[in-house]
């Protein structure tokens, strides 16, 4: 495995790196590592997501800011060192902002005044804002390389089961799709065109270019600019583990399911002794069969289904159903939580060196709102997915959808071959979509933050970590009568980080139809910009461009 | 009911920076009971879609003077209106690429010098020295007034808007406007999606849509919809203090208070509000290589998002501000070509004044609707409309 001599720098010391790992995997080998402190009250922040979309482990590599460690697969001699942190990530000077500044700082505000000490204020703030210092002209030259551009009857976007199912299906009646994978080393795929660490950015509404309909927009790890035009699209991008709202929800420690299964695959070690997970349904059934024996307790904010019961009990892990996670403590690392029990009860500390979130697993379903697909609101998790019908097909002709980024679909094992069937007759008249979907229990996040929202302290805590944004800012502008989600945004900066709201928005959407006292499909939706995953501009620059004269629609 | 009254002096359509304004100083001067509709949400249209940028470096020596007012109204909007804005004057540079840009730059510095404004020509070293990284042979120099600058444009929109509803202007949202009731040869109400409201009054500060309304109030108006494409990448520390733009394609970006690079760039784009304000490949592609072009160590710089906007364009170039003369009380307050953030402040104190019947200081012949009416072309036209 590996050559033994490929190491990489990092705080002074060397790290050997195995093929496959990455910068995070080299170092979460015994526990995960502090690298990053957040962008305006420097809390330490630890590697969360493990899918390459928060800001719990950037670093600097050869002089190229902001770099997803849990993606970043190192080279021999590589300079690691972490940004946003003086002198270190583990003790931080910056973090006295936050020391100073108990209720937040409030620039929409503060800081008028004096007016003659603007420009100071001004200066002051620029330097203290901002991830990482600046690429260097050798990191982006380094970025460069030549676009990539392919012309495919079918393009499948994500090769998880789902994907694979259909693309063995296609396969199967004589096509040979594009599929893009954002995992660097997915099991192969014969007969197929695979493309690798390859994120999918942009999908527009179609427009005919000859009989490819759709454009779409993706780059390859680090930064190889692609364009694919296919005839038709199958979305199969999956779902992930969504956040929690509870103080602490991003301190070192705390981490998706996503993120485990990502750094430390079984049967490898994980990087905690005793965990703390949170949700009482298959997710978390999932985490324990892999890991049973690190873990301590399992927290659900409602009911815990007998699955997990059992697997829990085989490993003797305490169950908190229907309760409330209301703080992560500890100084830097998570050393407990501290619970109770919903609709009042008293307090529980639990000790723990890692909070595992697998309460909530949310669609990928950034690409079917920019493809203009006609979307509905799923009461089970409380987050818009896509109109199916049973064999697959959107509101938009040509373009499909399978597996969990479809939301709850068919499980017949012929459903790849009914969806590979649909894709090949093509659809040429845009039909409405009756909704294949069985019905689902509604969550109970709702009212679980209503309880919460109850909690005194809650107003310190983060609701968008990527820019430190505090729950007190939101309740603030509510009550200040700045309603809906996309004023919100405005308002307080939500969901505008490194992870375009993918962590804080399905929350916040909850919480803001709490505080307004409406459904949260009226407090209504942030519009999916492109490029859905953050693209280097060296990928995009690569690309060709059109002729100026070319008008856009 | 929708409406808090059946009646109003003033309606203004559009709660743009250019609507909340004027309303502002409608209500200021006694011209109440004002009404806003607005289509949307607060910050939906380009006032909450544009790169912040606020210059005095014209073509036009009335344009250098409205902006001038503005840039000092925007100075002190802190004191006026409780909002910290963050005007940071750290300046606008105007790229060349060769001598003909050049010329017409050294034109543009030598009217804005003689309004007294610290405008600089900058050879290509000059440039260099403020665009930390730029590819050499990328400018041949260009102009800089470090006077200019960049705002963060939402605070100046919540500012106006809740100082606006302090004094008793009432702001109404999702609310479409349809056009104007007219009796007697002259505005008699506002037909909107929410019913009829009856004002003598009518004031369309619709930005992008104000061509729509228009029209469906029955007045032909050369204004023009035109989106305009604008990318955020990801923040890092400072590096660069002015905004910068290029005069060949109207390229041009700046770095926010909290370090992402934000810009955009001219492409050609379908005219008209129906395409919405979305994105395009072709945008973000030649973006992408605009940018790395000049500077070609932003490629390590990850795009973040990308959006657009809609500017309201004219055939001189210029605004149209005041009554129409076709239509007594139906009052232009439109047609900023995609610089009405930056001139507001200035720009609503006349639109208020048209509206409450009163005459401003603005040259009619290069301002008031009945330009575009006679078949005379315009005498002078304000071709500066980047950035």
């Amino acid at each position: 495995m590996g050559t033994p001599d490929r190491r990489f720098s990092f705080r002074g010391r060397s790290y050997p790196v195995q093929d496959g790992e990455t910068v995070l995997s080299a170092l979460a080998r015994e526990r995960l590592p502090l690298l990053h402190r957040s962008i305006q009250y420097h809390r330490p922040q630890g590697p969360f997501c493990g899918i390459g979309h928060c800001t719990g482990c950037l670093v600097r590599v050869n002089g190229r800011p902001n770099v997803r460690a849990c993606r970043y697969e190192p080279n021999a001699g590589d300079s690691v060192t972490t940004e946003n942190a003086w002198p270190s990530a583990g003790f931080d000077v910056g973090a006295t902002i936050g020391f100073l500044t108990p209720g937040g700082v409030d620039s929409l505000h503060g800081l008028r005044r004096p007016a003659f000490a603007t420009s100071l204020f001004q200066r002051m703030v620029r330097r203290l804002a901002g991830t990482g210092k600046p690429p260097t002209e050798a990191a982006a030259r380094a970025l460069v390389a030549p676009a990539l551009e392919h012309t495919t009857d079918v393009l499948v976007i994500g090769a998880g089961a789902a994907g694979r199912a259909v693309v063995a299906a296609l396969i199967a009646r004589g096509v040979r799709p594009l599929v893009l994978e954002r995992v660097a080393r997915p099991p192969p795929l014969a007969g197929a065109d695979l493309l690798s660490g390859t994120s999918a950015v942009f999908l527009p509404s179609p427009v005919p270019i000859g009989d490819r309909r759709f454009t779409l927009l993706a780059f390859r790890e680090p930064a190889q600019g692609i364009r694919v035009l296919a005839r038709s699209v199958v979305i199969a991008t999956g779902s992930y583990d969504a956040s929690l709202l509870f103080d602490g929800n991003d301190r070192p420690g705390v981490l998706t399911a996503d993120a485990a299964f990502a750094l430390a695959p079984p049967p490898r070690r994980p990087p905690f002794r005793r965990a703390v997970v949170v949700g009482g349904g298959h997710r978390s059934a999932q985490f324990l069969e892999a890991y049973g024996d690190h873990v301590e307790a399992v927290v659900a904010p409602g009911e815990i289904r007998p699955e997990v019961v059992r697997v829990a009990n085989e490993h003797a892990v305490l169950l908190y159903p229907r309760s409330l996670l209301l703080a992560a403590r500890g100084r830097r690392y998570v050393r407990s939580v501290r619970l109770r029990a919903r609709g009042g009860g008293v307090e529980t500390h639990v000790a723990c060196d890692a909070v595992v979130l697998a309460h909530r697993r949310i669609p990928h379903a950034q690409l079917f709102f920019q493809a203009g697909a006609a979307m509905r609101w799923r009461v089970g998790v409380a987050a818009y997915g896509p109109t199916v019908a049973p064999n697959g097909a959107t509101s938009v002709p040509g373009l499909f959808a399978v597996g969990s980024a479809a939301g709850p679909t068919p499980s017949e094992a012929d459903h790849a071959e009914t969806v590979a069937d649909a894709v090949l007759q093509g659809t040429s008249a845009p039909a409405p979509v009756p909704n294949a979907a069985p019905e689902e229990t509604p969550t109970e996040l709702l009212g679980y933050y209503r309880e919460l929202l109850r909690t005194p302290g809650h107003r310190r805590w983060i609701a968008c970590p990527c820019v430190d944004v505090l729950l007190s800012e939101v309740e603030k502008a509510s009550r200040a009568g700045y309603r809906g989600i996309e004023v919100m945004k405005r308002y307080t900066s939500l969901g505008t980080g490194i992870c375009q709201g993918r962590y804080c928005l399905p929350d916040a959407l909850l919480v803001l139809s709490l505080l307004e006292g409406r459904p949260p499909t009226d407090v209504g939706y942030i519009t999916q910009r492109p490029p859905v995953v953050p693209t280097p501009l060296a990928a995009l620059a690569a690309l060709p461009t059109s002729p100026a004269t070319e008008v856009i629609p | 009911m929708t409406f808090a009254r059946a009646s109003y002096r003033t309606v203004v359509v559009g709660a743009g920076i250019v609507g909340l304004f004027t309303a502002y100083h409608l209500a200021r001067a006694g011209g109440g009971p004002v009404l806003v509709v607005d289509r949307g949400f607060l910050s939906s249209g380009s006032s909450g879609r544009n790169g912040g940028g606020v210059r005095q470096q014209w073509e036009t020596r009335a344009t250098v003077r409205l902006a001038r007012e503005a840039v000092q109204a925007y100075r002190h909007f802190g004191r006026e209106f409780g909002f910290n804005i963050w005007f940071r004057q750290t300046g606008y540079l105007f790229l060349a690429e060769n001598e003909a840009e050049l010329a017409r730059l050294r034109s543009v510095h030598e009217l804005v010098a003689s309004e007294g404004l610290d405008s600089r020509v900058l050879d290509a070293d000059g440039v260099a020295r403020l665009v930390d990284g730029i590819a050499p042979g990328a400018a041949i120099g260009g102009t800089y007034l470090a006077s200019d600058g960049t705002l963060y444009p939402f605070p100046a929109v919540w500012g106006v808007y809740e100082a606006a509803r302090s004094l008793g202007v009432e702001i109404a949202f999702g609310v479409d406007a349809l056009g104007v009731s007219v009796e007697n040869g002259r505005v008699a109400g506002l037909v909107t999606s929410k019913g009829p409201v009856a004002t003598p009054t009518v004031v369309n500060a619709a930005g992008g849509w104000s061509g729509d309304f228009s029209r469906r109030s029955g007045l032909e108006v050369p204004n023009v919809a035109t989106r305009h494409e604008i990318l955020a990448t990801e923040s890092t520390k400072p590096f660069l203090d002015p905004m910068v733009v290029r005069v060949s394609d109207g390229l041009y970006f700046s770095q926010s208070m909290r370090g992402e690079i934000i810009g955009g760039l001219s492409l050609p784009h379908r005219p008209g509000t129906a395409a919405g304000q979305g994105s395009s490949p072709a945008f973000l592609t030649a973006m992408a290589r605009a940018l790395v072009d000049l500077i070609p160590r932003l490629g390590a710089l990850e795009v973040l998002r990308a959006w657009s906007g809609f500017y309201d364009d004219t055939p001189d170039g210029f605004p149209v501000i005041g009554e129409d003369p076709r239509l007594p009380g139906f009052v232009h307050g439109n047609g900023f070509g995609g610089h009405g953030f930056m001139l507001a402040p200035a720009t609503s104190k006349r639109i208020a004044l048209a509206a409450l019947g009163q005459s401003t200081d603005l040259d009619p012949a290069q301002f008031s609707p009945a330009r575009f009416l006679g078949s005379t072309r315009p005498a002078t036209t304000e071709r500066l409309q980047l950035g």
